[in-house]
């Protein structure tokens, strides 16, 4: 099937509504041919849901929308997540009692390739071609991102709408993702859904500024005092946040400070097919903030994994964590009551019925979904973070109604709940836009200040330094 | 080697039956600390195996993993699944000689040469652990008396046995002691240890017996489980096409019909998967169901005495030692039906269609879940076991036709049920031969086209009352209830 041409889009007076909780309201917008438009707004703005309404998603109530282009190729948050459910499914280790790696990257790209001249090109660029005989879930989340966009791109779409498009990529790929995007922007309808101000691309010639599910504003990019006004418009002064106090008399057992909170020492991660890593050493002490870096695929989480205990190779290697050596009889929750962690991982395993103030409480337990009765002093500090992340109206939704974004904010939140020995973001801000991520920066820098707490910080924007954080390791 | 149950007298043999209880949970408060430092061997590196021996290393264990020489050698997939995963492996050999217990993860097939094999190595006073008592209860498999035998059952696939552990919780689970083999007295100790290692005491542990746990999972995998959703499925594709349906979407409806239905009864028992059709629809399902329920009590009856006598297994033993003949052509013989072969529409069917148009599904898995949990109960067997392996597995069998319809499950389900599901297929085809020329398309296909949705009163009180009063449904609440309570606070 060849793509159709695409011929506008406009909405008039469009009321959509996607769930009971969510409507876009009033939307006028006209897209063109030949346009490119980046939506931007605030996490739970609406920005996904304009893409998505474009494609046909949701019920128009009132007014009209004209032009739905049914055939896009979407690349974002959920349709990675949407990949990963289906891997969840396909997984038949249960019933044939064999465990499977996934599907191979070549099925997965075969599956949807209507370009092979295309993919041919595409897979030397994303530096796919050592992946393609790995299954699906050995895949780092950037490389997952890098195959995401690879399918899109090859399935022929009449529009492509990419929900931030660098979110997960290491610095080299940003520029490759962005020269990609520059080209077929030439010959394919492209819509881009960006979350902070300093990615929008130069190619973009449209900006629609949503908020509260209307479309608040549209300004075109070569209008330069009107560019300034709204990046003063997402622009947040966050001086006056203040972290809500640990749980007295609910702390973890006390280190001995004369250990090192972390030691690691000639450690590998090895699969039979592939070294991840080999003679590592990391010794952390307490009080010592680091920033971890290393492109896609080098190990990162990996490595991480080894110190929260996630990675089951961290039996056969030297890890001290806590004042335990790694493998002496410690269980698991020995180790994770000293940690708060957040990762993309920890965001796709975060997937059971539990309402937002009990995602925050969960922390105090190192659970996914909470599994015991909080006290009321754990009850009054979830709630403090939640006036602290504006949420205090919404408690007791659903935490699977919330945007990812503001997932990610609650799962923070989490992390930092009991003020743990040892910090882990890895990657926090992934799918943030510019206001919140300010935030959760904000946040951070002032648990680094405090004394309790240790981080560690994965991050591929150099922009986001943290003041405090000092140390640095490459992978 | 003989029957073990039909060794027992009659007195103790309804005393084992009758053995299942919801264990307080202020039992487990010591955790893993019984085998804490003790060595933990594994064999089978499947799903279950694996799964478990993850989740026991994370709760402080020590675990390793006993492979076949050959396995090692040639670095299989179950070598593979070892190392990368960090464990010690090595040959029996090496490293059953050093257990204090011994995990018995491998399909129940091989159990007798697996236990024929590793109880010679094994250290006196050790302990040989089970997840299915087959073995001992069907093949009398006679363990040497110094040795402890015990049996920890999550009643969830491996992968779900992880990932509720991960997340800080557990899967529902039954444990037992093998009373002829607990010389030092040590056998609940050992089990109930085991049970937190997986994170099961979490969600709830079941006291059973190797009998109530054998002789339940025998009857209601051949017959709810996995005979009436097969039976159901192929009766009721073969009805919809015979009266115009398009093939395509009686075979959509039907491979994720079961599912869809079956996720109600999840939730909520009979009463809530009956809830969900319109009143006219349920009254009709109700009296669909009672009918079936008089047509097809004679073969659950007949399923069950054949259990209990012995002679189900030992048809199915001959028939391995027939080199499975009669399994392997059954399993050729479900692949070739037409609802096999159909290709599926594209067409979406709305969550809600599924019941709307699967009248006589909903019927089927009413009829077929309160026979089996009436017969068992009839026989002996508790309440709470017979809740487990009728209602409780029936959306996890679902689960399986949707993802790969009925070939694939047969072929992957254990074979002990696969051989089960065919003596029950064989009989209830032509036992509803009779009743299907009755079928129309209101109850399977198209739904019912009704005036108005209304109904009598007096007649609906009376058939919700009927439903809601069935034992299985109170026994589901309270086991749901415990769950719930764990699982959901606030």
């Amino acid at each position: 099937m060849n793509s159709t041409p695409f011929k506008g889009t406009v909405f008039k007076d469009a009321c959509i509504r996607f769930n009971e909780s969510f409507a876009l309201l009033a939307i006028n917008w006209t897209l063109e041919p030949g346009q490119v438009w980046a939506i931007m707004g605030t996490s739970g703005s609406g920005k996904s849901a304009l893409a998505a309404a474009l494609t046909g998603a949701g019920e128009i109530i009132s007014g009209s929308l004209d032009g739905i282009v049914a055939n896009a190729g979407m690349v974002s948050l959920e349709s990675q997540a949407e990949l990963i459910e289906r891997e969840r499914l396909r997984d038949d280790s249960d019933i044939t009692d064999k465990v499977s790696p996934g599907t191979p990257v070549s099925d997965m790209l075969d599956e949807v390739c209507k370009n092979h001249e295309l993919l041919a090109k595409l897979i030397p660029l994303f530096r796919l071609d050592g992946l393609l005989d790995r299954g699906f879930r050995k895949l780092s989340s950037g490389e997952t991102r890098k195959l995401l966009f690879t399918r899109a791109l090859i399935s022929q779409p009449d529009m492509l709408i990419v929900d931030g498009p660098f979110e997960g990529l290491d610095a080299q790929t940003v520029p490759l993702v962005n020269d990609i995007l520059r080209q077929l922007a030439k010959t394919t309808p492209l819509l881009l859904v960006i979350n902070r101000f300093d990615e929008l691309p130069d190619f973009v010639t449209h900006i629609a500024l949503m908020e509260k599910g209307r479309l608040k504003t549209t300004v075109e990019t070569c209008d330069k005092p009107a560019m300034d006004l709204m990046s003063q418009l997402l622009h947040l002064k966050t001086t006056q946040l203040k972290i809500p106090d640990a749980c007295p008399g609910d702390t973890s057992p006390p280190l001995n400070p004369d250990n090192p909170l972390v030691n690691i020492r000639d450690a590998s991660v090895r699969y039979t097919d592939n070294l991840v890593f080999e003679h590592l050493d990391w010794r952390i002490e307490a009080g010592q903030h680091w920033q971890l870096t290393g492109p896609n695929g080098s190990g990162k989480t990996s490595l991480l994994n080894l110190i929260t205990g996630d990675h089951p190779q961290c039996y056969n290697n030297d890890i001290f964590v806590f004042g335990y050596q790694r493998g002496n009889g410690e269980s698991i929750w020995d180790i994770k009551q000293h940690i708060g962690y957040v990762s993309s991982a920890l965001h796709w395993d975060y997937r059971v019925s539990i309402n937002c103030k009990n995602v925050i409480i969960s922390g105090f337990y190192d659970s996914i979904g909470l599994y015991a009765r909080a006290t009321d002093l754990q009850q009054e500090i979830a709630a403090k973070w939640l006036r602290v992340l504006g949420f205090q109206e919404r408690a007791t939704q659903a935490f699977n109604q919330f945007s990812y974004g503001d997932q990610r904010l609650l799962l923070i939140a989490r992390a930092m709940v009991k003020h743990p020995n040892l910090l882990i973001l890895d990657e926090p801000c992934f799918g943030l836009d510019d206001i919140n991520r300010q935030l959760v920066l904000a946040l951070i820098e002032k648990i680094c200040a405090g004394s309790e707490t240790t981080v560690i910080y994965v991050n591929h924007h150099a922009e986001d330094r943290i003041e405090g954080i000092n140390n640095y390791i490459t992978l | 080697m003989a029957n073990y149950f039909n060794t027992l007298p009659l007195r103790e043999q309804l005393a084992q039956l009758g053995k299942c209880e919801f264990m307080d949970p202020a039992e487990f408060t010591d955790g893993v600390s019984y085998l804490a430092g003790k060595k933990l061997v594994v064999i089978g590196c499947g799903s279950q195996g694996l799964n478990q021996g993850l989740n026991l290393r994370d709760s402080g264990l020590d675990v390793s993993y006993a492979l076949r020489e050959a396995a090692i050698k040639e670095q299989r997939q179950s070598w593979k699944n070892a190392t990368e995963n960090g464990f010690t492996v090595g040959t029996p050999e090496e490293l059953i000689p050093e257990a204090d217990l011994v995990l018995n993860l491998t399909p129940d097939k091989q159990h007798s040469g697996v236990v024929a094999g590793v109880v010679p190595l094994m250290k006196k006073n050790a302990c040989l652990a089970y997840s299915h008592g087959f073995n001992i209860v069907e093949e009398g498999m006679q363990v040497r008396p110094d040795i402890t035998v015990i049996m920890v059952a999550p009643k969830c696939p491996g992968t779900e046995v992880r990932e509720e552990y991960k997340r800080g919780f557990g899967v529902p689970t039954l444990i037992a002691v093998h009373e002829d083999n607990d010389p030092h007295g040590e056998g609940l100790a050992i089990a109930k240890a085991y049970a937190a290692g997986t994170g099961g005491h979490k969600a709830g542990v079941l006291m059973s017996s190797f009998i109530a746990e054998v002789k339940s999972d025998l009857m209601g995998e051949q017959t709810i489980l996995c005979g009436m959703l097969q039976t159901g499925s192929l009766l009721c594709f073969d009805k919809m096409v015979e009266k115009g349906i398009e093939p395509g979407y009686a075979a959509k409806l039907v491979q994720f019909g079961w599912e869809t239905i079956t996720e109600a009864l999840k939730h909520g028992g009979i009463t809530n998967m009956m809830d969900r059709l319109s009143n006219p629809a349920k009254l009709k399902a109700f009296d669909l169901a009672e009918e079936l329920k008089v047509i097809m009590r004679p073969l659950y009856n007949k399923h069950m005495d054949d259990i209990m006598a012995g002679r189900f297994s030992s048809g199915m033993m001959e028939d391995w030692a027939n080199d499975d003949a009669k399994l392997l052509a059954w399993r050729k013989e479900t692949g070739e039906t037409p609802f096999e072969k159909a290709q599926n529409t594209n067409q979406d069917i709305a969550e809600q269609e599924y019941f709307d148009h699967g009248i006589l599904m909903v019927a089927m898995v009413r009829a077929g879940v309160e026979l089996a949990f009436e017969t068992m109960t009839a026989a002996g067997i508790k309440e709470e076991s017979a809740y487990y392996e009728s209602l409780h597995e029936t959306p996890l069998i679902a689960n399986t036709i949707a993802r790969k319809k009925l070939y694939e499950m047969n072929a992957t389900i254990s074979d002990t049920a696969e051989y089960g599901c065919y003596l029950y297929n064989h009989a209830c085809l032509p036992l509803l031969s009779d009743f299907m020329t009755r079928i129309d398309t209101d109850v399977i296909g198209r739904g019912m086209e009704v005036p108005d949705n209304g109904v009598d009163n007096q007649q609906l009180i009376e058939v919700n009352a009927t439903i809601r009063s069935h034992p299985v449904e109170g026994i589901g609440q309270t086991l749901r209830g415990y769950m719930s309570a764990m699982k959901r606070i606030n």
